[in-house]
């Protein structure tokens, strides 16, 4: 019986990789327009209702390009969307492969809510750690070999042409 | 009549005696609270960093691998550069944890774990979460936490407290190191008040844009810690010391409508180069279906 489940969660998992590769999935949190463009005043191409699920495909600033169960592609605000697979949350949610894969998710090794390290290798870093942390005054010596020197960061910005702007600290707004 | 006003000086002076003791325990105490608002000299601030740095990274440890720091360095820099203190000497570190989180100490230190390096798709995206960081050190939340809690008298302290940064061997400065680093435990294992995360999270994402970055990158990385299990472990030290994710992605988002953050939506995010720089990382351990399906097996009835 052990045996079985241990076997339907490898599928589960497997089957995570590849829906996974195809894109992130997220769910529509309210009813809204779907857009041409990643702006507000794009055409709107159709209405999209609460607890859709979709494909996040990109991100252009805050909006992402999903497809819908329908095939349907189009820009969504980024805050219609809650990211992660139906049902988040939940143990037996499907997961995503590679590291690096776009708006793919991780899981660790970790059994349970214990969070007890269940792998050799996975280094976890939780609030006992830090309560019983032994200062390492060499470590803290080693960060300035890696110090930036401010025109090596200018230069480095100019790479990817980034100008810095004026742009005034954000209000305080009631969500 | 002399006599009568003597007895009554006398009357008043055994009157009030216990309460002139009583009130230099009182002023005692007023002083030290005073004291721990004394605000740190710029020498003293970066004392205490040292320190509340030395007790983080003896919980992890910065990963050795030159490049990847450099990069985050650089990147690092740069937006610290928008800030309102851009001459601190600023220290960026990756350091060598699976899980999700990031951190900064008083005088410029901050710190990215593996783990959220490895969630994130772009330097857009990691320039939110650094000028998130760079707010705590900028605004003193840290530096201002660490001296109430140590009740530090930075005034009769002052040359224990410089001196920690030159190493804490002496047996001078022995005691005030240990005092910032119980300090420094129990406020990163807590986290600071609610309130300065999401000043940290607003003034983050102005930092980016300031920077040039896509200014969206902050709220991204927010739904996509959204989106982690937190039954993985991975999220346990940053939902146990933060605002709920769910809550920080409305607060800011309700800023960024009112403050026209829209307008920068087509700044650069940089996708390709943040992922040819963290390309020479380990890929995470546990991203094998075994490893991931063990733990659930392990939980069935």
């Amino acid at each position: 019986m052990r045996r079985a489940l241990v076997i339907g969660v490898l599928l589960l998992a497997t089957l995570g990789v590849v829906q996974a590769d195809s894109g992130g999935t997220a769910q529509t949190v309210v009813a809204g327009d779907m857009h041409d463009g990643p702006y507000s005043d794009a055409n709107p191409v159709g209405s999209v209702p609460v607890n859709t699920n979709v494909t996040i495909l990109t991100r252009q600033g805050g909006w992402y390009k999903v497809r819908l169960p329908t095939g349907q592609t189009g820009w969504l605000p980024m805050t219609d969307l809650r990211l992660g697979n139906p049902g988040s949350g939940g143990s037996n949610q499907p997961k995503s492969s590679g590291s690096h894969g776009f708006f793919s998710l991780f899981e660790s090794g970790r059994s349970g809510a214990s969070g007890t390290t269940a792998t050799t290798g996975v280094r976890g870093l939780n609030t006992g750690d830090i309560a019983n942390a032994k200062p390492d005054p060499a470590a803290v010596t080693e960060l300035d070999q890696w110090m930036a020197k401010p025109d090596a960061a200018r230069a480095f910005a100019e790479q990817l042409k980034l100008k810095a702007e004026k742009i005034d600290y954000l209000p305080k707004v009631k969500p | 009549m002399i006599r009568r006003a003597a007895l009554l000086l006398a009357g008043l002076l055994a009157l009030g005696l216990p309460t002139l003791a009583g009130s230099i325990d009182i002023s005692n105490l007023f002083n030290s609270i005073k004291q721990a608002f004394t605000p740190a000299t710029l020498e003293q601030e970066e004392a205490i960093g040292n320190a509340a740095a030395a007790t983080l990274l003896g919980a992890t440890k910065p990963i050795h691998d030159k490049a990847v720091q450099d990069y985050v360095n650089k990147v690092g820099l740069w937006v610290a550069l928008q800030s309102d203190r851009p001459d601190l000497p600023w220290r960026f570190a990756v350091v060598d944890s699976d899980d999700i989180d990031a951190f900064a100490a008083p005088g410029g230190y901050v710190f990215i774990t593996r783990g959220l390096l490895q969630h994130m798709h772009s330097e857009a995206e990691l320039a939110g979460v650094l000028g998130h960081e760079i707010t705590h050190v900028v605004l003193k939340h840290h530096l201002n936490a660490l001296q109430r809690a140590a009740r530090l008298d930075l005034a009769g302290q002052a040359a224990q407290v410089g001196m920690a940064s030159k190493g804490y061997n002496s047996t001078l400065d022995q005691q005030a190191f240990q005092k910032i680093s119980n300090a420094t435990r129990n406020l990163y294992s807590k986290g600071l008040d609610k309130d300065d995360e999401f000043d940290a999270d607003r003034a983050g994402v102005v930092l980016a844009a300031r920077a040039g970055y896509d200014p969206y990158g902050l709220l991204a990385v927010l739904q996509t810690l959204e989106g982690v299990d937190p039954k993985s472990g991975r999220v346990q030290l940053l939902l146990a010391t933060h605002p709920s994710p769910e809550d920080r992605i409305a607060a800011l988002s309700a800023a960024m409508a009112a403050g026209h953050m829209d307008k920068y939506g087509n700044q650069e995010e940089g996708t390709e180069r943040f992922e040819a720089a963290i390309k020479s990382l380990p890929p995470m351990k546990a991203d094998s279906p075994a490893t991931k399906a063990a733990p659930v097996a392990a939980t069935q009835p």
